[in-house]
């Protein structure tokens, strides 16, 4: 059987259309009293954007910053699955460790940035070191609470059956902590780039931050929208593709039962 | 056929009190054995501590005193006894399909991998669910649920196998079916069973051996040999009598409880 066509006209898409119709008039209107270097009309910021995506350049940069990103992700993902995991089934862990995780979690993110640079340098090692402990504390809370939430009932099934520590972990356990593992990677995602940008202005040899910080000395609004753009479209881009993907994949088994 | 596949002598089990003083009984001294190849039932009221006596037998529960034994086909330690159990609810791990689970089983007994494939289309089949090997859990039934978790525990051939109000969450026609087919399975896998249910009819048309338990303290007040041959029909008159004699003791005996 065919889908019916979609409509065109979509009622309830309708104030979000005015709302983002409504932002470019004001955006346009404003610029016009400034320079497009420090305040660029929407028409010309998308201008700088695609010529900017055009260049070969700019995915050496952005790739570089992007490599630092995903490392990021992955040892803060690795750490805080881990963390939150003990957390959850240790008792004795939970009580060491959980006021360390509020610390983290409440200690300013700037100062990371900040003492990164200062204790390691201009090195591969700031940026990556600023984005772990700043996102896995997140991803422990996360899978912390999640613990909590894991059902006793298919717990005490796998002890029955004898099931060891290792199976026990794959098979009943890691499932369940999917759903706050994937809230969590999202976050972390969102969180990871924007973190990136921040380390990068202050030290490392390339990068999308640098890029930011050269575009600012240079009193270049524009540019630093251009690629602040360019930046988030690629990691939205991997967003909503790649990640809601393996989400999808993942969760496969809870369709709706056939009645 | 005179081997023990289970012996319990003297079994307590206390509770701390809800109010976090003293304890109470739940399990008074109980004694009961098991032949092997047999199929015994244990009836008594809701909230009598028939679920926990399995759990004991099962070892995900302690208890305060006196002996629990599985005897496994070679040995005599409970360690090595395979234990299957057919939980209230199905227990399935749902993000796992159909195949997958029972493999789980087989996986945590340590079963020959070269052998897990023949053991789940054999179980499979003999609960009347060949064909749904690559399936997930929730787009079954409740009632192909409960046969799925059936087979996960006849799959790992065990010792004993356990089952714990098996069809109590299923509507009555669901349910009886259940009965005669579970019966027709048993003729071909012959596993030796301790059945729970509070339902005396159940019981008669199921077992060879019946024990009834009492209320608070759980004590076993009788043990009653069905020896009806098998197949038996649910209509049996036999079992109808025997089941209305069974209930008029129980009353007898609940009645003196409540004195």
């Amino acid at each position: 059987m065919k889908a019916p066509a979609a409509k065109l006209f979509r009622p309830d898409l309708l104030p979000g259309l005015i709302s983002f119709i409504g932002l470019l008039l004001v955006w346009k209107a404003i610029s016009l009293f400034f320079l497009p270097t420090f305040l660029p009309a929407p028409m010309e910021l998308v201008g700088r954007v695609v010529n900017l995506l055009s260049q070969s350049r700019a995915y050496l940069v952005i790739g570089k910053t992007l490599e630092r990103v995903l490392i990021g992700l992955i040892l803060s993902m690795l750490i805080g699955i881990l963390v939150g995991l003990v957390m959850g089934r240790r008792r004795v862990v939970e009580g060491f460790l959980d006021s360390w995780i509020m610390v983290l979690l409440t200690f300013p993110a700037i100062s990371w940035a900040f003492l990164a640079v200062l204790w390691f340098g201009i090195s591969e090692i700031a940026p990556i070191f600023t984005i772990v402990l700043i996102v896995f504390p997140y991803v422990t809370m996360n899978v912390w609470e999640g613990t909590k939430a894991v059902d006793k009932a298919l717990i005490d099934m796998a002890r029955v059956f004898k099931a060891n520590r290792a199976l026990l972990l794959r098979k009943v356990l890691i499932p369940q902590l999917m759903p706050y593992i994937f809230s969590s990677l999202r976050i972390s995602f969102a969180l990871s780039w924007k973190i990136a940008l921040v380390s990068e202005a202050f030290g490392v040899g390339r990068g999308v931050g640098k890029e930011l910080t050269y575009w600012f000395q240079s009193t270049r609004a524009d540019m630093m929208l251009a690629w602040g753009v360019s930046f988030m479209l690629i990691m939205v881009f991997i967003d909503v593709t790649l990640l809601r993907w393996w989400e999808r994949r993942t969760f496969s088994w809870r369709q709706i039962p056939v009645a | 056929m005179s081997a023990k596949a289970v012996v319990i002598k003297n079994l307590t089990k206390k509770f701390a009190n809800p109010g976090g003083v003293g304890e109470f009984t739940v399990i008074d001294s109980i004694s009961l054995e098991v032949e092997r190849g047999a199929f015994a039932s244990i009836v008594g009221p809701s909230g009598c501590g028939k679920s926990t006596l399995l759990n004991i037998v099962a070892g995900i529960e302690p208890y305060d005193s006196g002996q629990v034994q599985v005897h496994s086909a070679g040995g005599t330690s409970n360690s090595t006894a395979r234990i299957g159990y057919v939980f209230q609810s199905p227990r399935l791990l749902n993000w796992l399909s159909v195949e997958d689970n029972i493999k789980f089983a087989l996986e945590a007994q340590s079963i020959d991998k070269k052998r897990w494939n023949g053991q789940v289309k054999k179980y499979l089949e003999l609960v009347g669910l060949s064909g749904q090997e690559l399936n997930y859990p929730l787009k079954l039934s409740g009632g192909m649920q409960q046969r799925v978790a059936i087979s996960r525990a006849l799959a790992i051939e065990p010792d004993i196998l356990l089952m714990d109000e098996p069809f109590s969450h299923l509507d009555e026609i669901t349910a009886r079916k259940m009965r005669v087919d579970l019966t027709e399975i048993l003729q071909k896998a012959r596993p030796t069973i301790l059945f729970v249910t509070h339902s005396l009819r159940e019981a008669v048309f199921l077992s060879e051996e019946v024990y009834m338990m009492s209320l608070k303290p759980a004590r076993i007040f009788k043990h009653v040999r069905v020896d009806i041959p098998r197949p038996r029909q649910p209509e049996d008159p036999r079992l109808f009598d025997l089941e209305k004699n069974l209930v008029q003791e129980f009353f007898a005996v609940l009645e003196q409880n409540l004195r």
